[in-house]
């Protein structure tokens, strides 16, 4: 039941001639119902204050970027109507262990809120936020109508919560937990869905490490017709994979269990069949533990994917080379570097569609223990294969030992519609590995090439020159990832000063100081935020800036009792609900 | 001498590098790293017992292991380890021109910077003996919930790839035209069919002298020690090392076993000794045998003569040396 809008102000009528449109409000929100995406509300609410009123009171979701630039207390003030919400925590650098743990961003308290101004809310997707067992709970039994619940990468709870919201959430229609770190205390949560539920159609415990009951979870996937997305973890094996299938034909997203030797498999054929069964599907993860010889029972489900995630499933090149061609469809596809140069190609002669290539390194570490025979990875040779096959690329992460600016200028010769171009060379400060330059040029290139830029992250070694470019060139830049890079404070001043749509800069363990941070004094109000961390700034520079820029968070976080005047990590973002109210006593708030 | 380079190693000025002033850089580098090489020195070893600390102890994630931020899934990284924790600092640039680098020293989480052993010659660049990489907190930016299924997977792929093997070293057999190996070929796809409905797997160590990194075979996956010892040879080759032609396969396979290369098979048995392999019937080995061991022939002397016992044996080995 949407609140009704009663008249606020005595002076809410108007004379018709000084109204921007002749529509009532009423159908002026209905109206608006159409408008989904956020900025176009953001842009909407700015129009004069009928749509602005007209667009509070039509809204339905709400994506908060940063769950401190505003209060739950605010939220609920301005948008009565709220039924779904994304909020994101923590800073990204927190996933690399940069963030200490008992940071904050906390859910609780935007609960308690919510309790009372949405108790119709459906939907809530996190990122990067603590939610404990106590906040399941409370999730589950302070809103009845309740429907999907996504945490990824959140961290604070274990399988106790996640049997509060099977049992007390009877509209449950999805449940996702990707890569969040659970305390993971058994599987028998998900025997805690009672028997007469039936909404499910989404399910992602592919994470957790525990078992479930095996006959708990056939029969839910059975009487859960709607089901379509279906992550289930390692634990399930192909034979149990082959009965949920049989189950859940309609399937459109599924990530499987262990793909291995499985005694109880009957046969390859009967699997094969499951699989060709499923006519639906469009996405594939898991395959956790994959033997390749059992990788051809896929083939038959691939006709229709568009999607395929092996990153957990460290396949050489010829199995990778094997697989593709039953894919002809695929737009993103997400490998380990354990397909080498040779699987990329594989990968450009196969994937004519291709949009999205993620690569991620098995062995981070070098430590060629990882898998058998030890392996190189990729190189700047597989990159250029995939972009001279998959001319529609965009989206690209990869990690790789060697790169060289000649490489990376052919690739976004090959492909100039990158939107997101994340390249991590994983030994750091490297340079060209044959001309031994700095990686400069590289990333030049790909700024002036890709004018559509919106994410980058660079690597190598690099000097100011890099970030000269990024300045000139990267005019639709909104996300910059900087590691180990630059020269003094004039590169960053030249993104500052030059990346007019920057909303996130992130950097560590770079040579930028108080001059640089002050630099961009005008610009972090239009920012979503700034991290640095192991750079030049110090104490004082901070302090200057919080006082020159009220309406700005400016924080320091401070582990170690030593050092007064070094700024270790600084986390700078806009706020319109003034400093955090449940700081811990290692941020500091200037 | 990561901490150097990340500092822009004292290039002041917002010149680009030239190649010039780039290997300037690098012999800079050179020369600083060896004032700091005796730290360093102390901290990769530290580093590395934290490496193949963080390495063994991960387990399954399943919120055991005592890590101290109580976190599910976190990985173990130079934090966890006190010791280095106070150790570790960054090293100052002695280039720097701001002194507030040195303010630092006294281990603030997640600055902590190894000195890189050099990285940035081109020799090191490629040789085949990397430096191991230090460990920065963070560094390579994998996620935790990544990098810990990534040391889960290399438990469990190594128990894949073994029983995978029997199926190339098949593969390869059934394609010789020498007859032996025919009759070889059928025998296995026969063992193939029954691993894969057999009810148990026997998997055993396998270390090689020379190698450190050891693996693990499934032995209920072969049933003769010419299958075993194919794969064996498939699993310690290198990449760069040419095969030959898969008749050669099996000459390569009978060399283990009848020493006449540079390595012997050897194994440990239930009461400790270690014997030579294929001394006795594959069904007794099977019952007996702890663990395997590729040793080098000079050090397999002392090991019970292997000529008697080989004739001895029931010549499924004999057979094969047409």
């Amino acid at each position: 039941m949407a609140a009704k809008r009663k008249k606020e102000l005595e002076g809410e009528e108007k004379p018709q001639e000084n109204r921007i449109s002749t529509f009532p409000d009423e159908v002026l929100e209905r109206v608006l119902v159409f408008v989904k995406s956020h900025k176009d509300r953001s842009a909407v609410s700015l129009v004069c204050k009928d749509w602005y009123n007209a667009e509070r009171w039509s809204r339905t979701h709400v994506f908060i970027g940063n769950c401190y630039s505003v209060s739950p207390e605010m939220v609920a003030r301005r948008f009565p109507n709220i039924r779904s919400l994304t909020l994101k925590g923590k800073p990204r650098f927190y996933d690399f262990n940069l963030v200490p743990p008992e940071w904050g961003a906390d859910i609780h308290s935007w609960l308690v809120i919510f309790a009372l101004a949405y108790p119709f809310l459906e939907e809530l997707r996190l990122k990067r936020m603590t939610v404990t067992d106590d906040s399941l709970e409370y999730l589950a039994r302070s809103f009845p109508g309740f429907k999907a619940l996504s945490l990824v990468s959140c961290d604070g709870f274990s399988t106790n919560g996640l049997a509060s919201v099977a049992s007390y959430c009877r509209n449950l229609t999805e449940l996702d937990i990707q890569e969040s770190g659970i305390d993971d205390l058994g599987g028998s949560w998900l025997s805690c869905f009672p028997d007469n539920f039936t909404s499910l159609e989404a399910l992602n415990f592919a994470n957790l490490h525990s078992e479930v009951n095996f006959d708990s979870l056939e029969r839910l996937v059975a009487r859960c017709k709607s089901l379509r997305v279906l992550k289930v973890n390692k634990h399930v094996t192909l034979e149990q994979l082959r009965r949920l299938l049989i189950r859940a034909p309609q399937l459109m997203e599924l990530g499987t269990g262990s793909f291995s030797q499985d005694h109880k498999l009957r046969s390859d054929t009967e699997l094969e069949n499951a699989f060709s069964n499923c006519k639906n599907l469009h996405t594939i993860s898991g395959l956790w533990v994959v033997s390749s010889l059992y990788l051809p029972a896929l083939y038959p489900a691939c006709s229709n994917l568009t999607f395929l995630n092996l990153s957990y499933a460290p396949l050489q090149s010829t199995e990778l080379a094997k697989l593709l061609p039953s894919c002809p469809l695929l737009r993103r596809l997400w490998v380990l570097d354990t397909v080498e140069d040779k699987g990329l190609e594989a990968v450009g002669s196969s994937c004519r569609l291709l949009e999205e290539l993620r690569v991620f390194p098995a062995d981070p570490f070098d430590q060629e223990i990882m898998l058998e025979g030890g392996h190189s990875g990729v190189t700047e040779s597989g990159f250029i294969s995939v972009s001279e096959g998959c001319p529609n690329l965009h989206y690209v992460l990869y990690f790789c030992r060697q790169m060289t600016n000649v490489a990376v200028a052919t690739v976004v010769r090959n492909c100039p519609n990158f939107t997101h171009f994340r390249l991590c060379i994983m030994n750091m400060c490297q340079p060209d590995y044959l001309t031994n330059e700095p990686m400069d040029e590289a990333f030049g290139a790909v700024v002036k090439s890709c004018t559509k830029l919106r994410r980058l992250a660079v690597s190598g070694l690099l000097t100011d020159c890099a970030f000269e470019y990024i300045g000139t060139y990267a005019k639709n830049l909104e996300t910059l990832s900087v590691a180990f890079a630059g020269s003094s404070d004039r590169g960053m001043q030249c993104v500052l000063q030059g990346c007019p749509k920057l909303r996130k800069l992130e950097i560590r363990d770079s040579p930028f100081g108080n001059a640089a941070l002050l630099s961009g004094l005008e610009r972090y109000e239009s920012m979503r935020s700034l991290w640095m961390s192991a750079c030049k700034v110090t104490m004082s520079g901070c302090r200057l800036l919080a006082r020159e820029m009220p309406r700005l968070n400016v924080e320091v976080i401070k582990e170690d009792e030593g050092d007064d005047i070094q700024a270790e990590k600084v986390y700078v973002y806009r706020s319109v609900a003034g400093p955090r109210r449940d700081a811990p006593p290692f941020v500091l708030t200037l | 001498m990561r901490g150097v380079c990340g500092f822009g190693g004292g290039v002041a000025s917002s010149e680009s590098m030239t190649p010039a002033t780039a290997a300037a850089e690098a012999e800079k580098r050179k020369g600083e790293e060896e004032e700091v090489e005796e730290i360093e020195e102390e901290r990769e070893e530290e580093l590395e017992l934290g490496l193949s600390l963080g390495a063994k102890k991960v387990p399954a994630g399943s919120g055991t292991v005592a890590l101290p931020w109580g976190q599910g899934c976190r990985i173990l990284t130079a934090n966890d380890f006190p010791s280095m924790v106070s150790r570790a600092s960054p090293v100052p640039s002695p280039n720097s021109s701001v002194s507030s680098s040195s303010a630092t020293l006294g281990g603030v989480t997640g600055s902590k910077r190894a000195a890189a052993p050099d990285p940035i010659s081109p020799e090191a660049a490629g040789s085949a003996h990397r430096p191991i990489s230090p460990m920065v907190v963070g560094w390579p930016p994998v996620r935790a919930f990544r990098m810990n299924s990534l040391f889960n997977l290399s438990k469990d792929s190594n128990q894949e790839v073994d029983a995978t093997n029997p199926k190339k070293t098949n593969h390869n057999n059934s394609i010789s035209g020498n007859g032996s190996c025919i009759k070889e070929g059928s025998g296995i796809n026969d063992q193939e069919r029954k691993s894969r409905t057999s009810a148990s797997s026997l998997f055993v160590k396998v270390n090689m002298d020379g190698d450190p990194i050891g693996r693990k075979v499934d032995l209920n996956a072969h049933h003769s020690y010419e299958s075993l010892a194919s794969s064996l040879e498939l699993m310690f080759h290198k990449p760069t090392m040419p095969l030959g032609a898969s008749s050669s396969y099996v000459a390569k396979a009978s060399k283990l076993l009848d020493g006449s290369s540079e390595f012997a098979l050897t194994y440990e048995d239930k009461d400790g000794d270690w014997m030579l392999v294929g001394d006795v019937p594959w069904g007794m080995f099977l019952e007996t045998v702890k663990r395997l061991r590729i040793m080098r022939t000079s050090d397999a002397n002392g090991l019970a003569p292997r000529f008697r016992s080989f004739n001895k044996s029931r010549g499924l080995v004999g057979s094969k040396h047409s």
